[in-house]
């Protein structure tokens, strides 16, 4: 990976600019190629996807399939911390105790 | 009654005898007849309100809107499921038309139903063919948790109501909805006879649902198959609402008091709903948790127990099940097209699918209670009546309607509109059954329009 070498008209990322980089250690410089050379791998495997003639479906993106897997699960990582304790009791609890003193007191004594 | 019964129950013959090429025309066909035979109940031709009647089952005014909707339905569901069932063996088709048909049969036979009990056996009936269509024709490994959890919640709730009705066959000797409303108010003191009063509803609010016990709902609708969301949304839910309006007749002293707390879970439930969907990322589930807010609307207007309530009630029940099914349906072609629920992913539809984009647009509308759809007429009702029971609820309501509009619309922008995904370039064009089941699904809605009469119940 780290013998990364871009395309041939392709343009460095900045962070690979020779020009840019004087004040980077040389494990910086590494890990920076290291990083370009993955971002390159990824890339390329979208794009292989993308323009495969026999490809019906979509494509599948693991990151989209982790989000919607966190906002439709979160009762497995819930905590009763403070917060959500909070949270809970005011828009759960409280407003039905409000509400029903309200229309109870409304019907049964301003009527 | 019988007519509509007996070709109902000779579907199953149609069904497990027809060859495999005219399977589902068959089966189309016979239940759009049945559909269209349903539609002679609603002529009322008798005083008394009950009309149609042999010993055990007759229809009335509440329950004609109901019966006409639930045999409307069935055609409709076995259209929606004609494409994902294509690729199953044969036999495997023949079961699930099967489980449709009995489920039919079950709801034709609660919704007529003159005995209490009767109704209560075929208010339990209707899960069993649900759970097989949920459970074994979902689509995500998540279905036998949504089976759980729909059988259990239903079931938890309906048992106090099986031991409230027996209890009540024993002091006043009958159950039958015929004499029942001619009985003597009870006079109900006790801390028991409270407990009666709440174990009769508890089911139906559950099965409505009621907010705080509505966690079955978005699960079952998003594991279900099309049809099975679609009889979901549209009339096991209104099962609870009629469920509850029958049982009135005989709760009436003590309702005043003791509906404070469900009526204001209800209310609350449909801004803590709403404000939900609007945080929602999966198609299904939005159009689900919006059920459960006009469900909540419905409830309310049903617990006051004023005409207009219940007037309202039943017509937002019949608005919201034919909107709320054709949203279903128009997830589901987005659906089979992307295999994915996720909104994020099926945007931009309005690019490659106009005319997909202008049912969509309707059906979006009737959600949102646009004038003069039945939904916003409905909607009113309930919204007026319970301002007449007290003012402070016209806050709620209205914040309600904000959030539904709101949410409605999102769920219109968030598919229609925006950018198409660029990677998205193999999507089948609109089939003709996919437009014939939407407009068949909008055009009563409109058509309802001109005649709200038949929908408004004994009330009027």
């Amino acid at each position: 990976m780290a013998d990364y070498r871009e395309a041939p008209l392709a343009t460095r990322p900045k962070t690979l600019d020779p020009a840019e980089y004087f004040n980077l250690s040389l494990n910086q410089r590494r890990a920076e190629e290291e990083r370009a050379g993955l971002r390159a791998q990824l890339k390329r495997q979208y794009q292989m996807q993308l323009n495969n003639p026999h490809r019906k479906e979509l494509i599948e993106d693991p990151a989209l399939t982790r989000w919607v897997y966190a906002r439709t699960n979160p009762y497995n990582h819930f905590r009763a911390t403070k917060k959500t304790s909070l949270l809970g009791g005011l828009f759960g609890v409280v407003p039905l105790f409000v509400l029903y003193y309200v229309l109870k007191t409304d019907r049964v004594w301003m009527r | 009654m019988l007519k509509i019964l007996i070709p109902t129950l000779m579907l199953f013959p149609t069904i497990w005898l027809s060859p495999a090429k005219w399977l589902w025309t068959t089966s189309i066909a016979q239940s759009l007849v049945i559909a269209l035979a349903s539609l002679s109940w609603l002529k009322w031709s008798s005083e008394t309100g009950w009309s149609s009647s042999n010993l055990y089952l007759a229809t009335d005014p509440l329950s004609t809107p109901l019966l006409v909707l639930t045999c409307w339905l069935l055609p409709l569901m076995i259209l929606a499921s004609q494409n994902h069932l294509s690729p199953e063996p044969l036999n495997r088709q023949r079961t699930y038309i099967s489980l449709l048909v009995s489920l039919q049969m079950f709801l034709i036979l609660a919704f007529g139903a003159t005995e209490i009990i009767m109704f209560y056996i075929m208010f339990e009936a209707t899960l069993l063919p649900t759970l097989i269509i949920i459970t074994r024709w979902g689509n995500q490994t998540e279905r036998l948790n949504a089976g759980t959890y729909f059988l259990f919640y239903t079931l938890a709730g309906s048992l106090p109501l099986l031991v409230a009705l027996l209890l009540m066959q024993n002091d006043s000797g009958t159950l039958s909805m015929f004499t029942l409303q001619y009985t003597q108010p009870l006079y109900l003191l006790t801390w028991g006879d409270k407990l009666w009063w709440a174990a009769c509803l508890l089911a139906f609010l559950v099965k409505m649902p009621l907010y705080g016990v509505h966690l079955w709902l978005p699960k079952a609708h998003v594991e279900a198959p099309i049809a099975g969301s679609m009889i979901l949304a549209a009339v096991l839910l209104k099962l609870g609402g009629y469920g509850m309006m029958r049982m009135m007749v005989m709760l009436d002293p003590l309702t005043k008091e003791l509906a404070y707390p469900f009526i204001v879970l209800a209310m609350w439930g449909i801004i803590m709903t709403g404000s939900i969907c609007l945080r929602q990322t999966d198609l299904k589930s939005l159009i689900a948790y919006s059920s459960v807010g006009h469900m909540g609307l419905v409830a309310g207007g049903i617990l006051i127990q004023t005409p207009w309530g219940f007037t309202g009630a039943i017509i937002l029940m019949i608005a919201h099940g034919l909107a709320s099914s054709a949203l279903f349906c128009l997830a589901n072609t987005s659906y089979e097209r992307t295999h994915s629920r996720t909104m994020l992913l099926a945007r931009g539809m309005q690019m490659i699918l106009p005319l997909m984009t202008t049912w969509w647009f309707m059906a979006s509308l009737a959600n949102l209670a646009l004038p003069p759809l039945p939904n916003l007429m409905g909607e009113l009702m309930i919204i007026t009546s319970m301002f007449n029971w007290s003012y402070w609820t016209l806050i709620l309501t209205g914040l309600g309607t904000l959030i539904t509009a709101s949410y409605s619309l999102y769920l219109f922008l968030m598919t229609q509109r925006g950018p198409l995904p660029s990677h998205i370039i193999a999507l089948e064009p609109t089939h003709t059954r996919e437009h014939l089941l939407i407009i068949l699904h909008l055009i009563p809605i409109v058509l309802l329009i001109l005649k709200p009469e038949l929908m408004w119940g004994w009330c009027f």
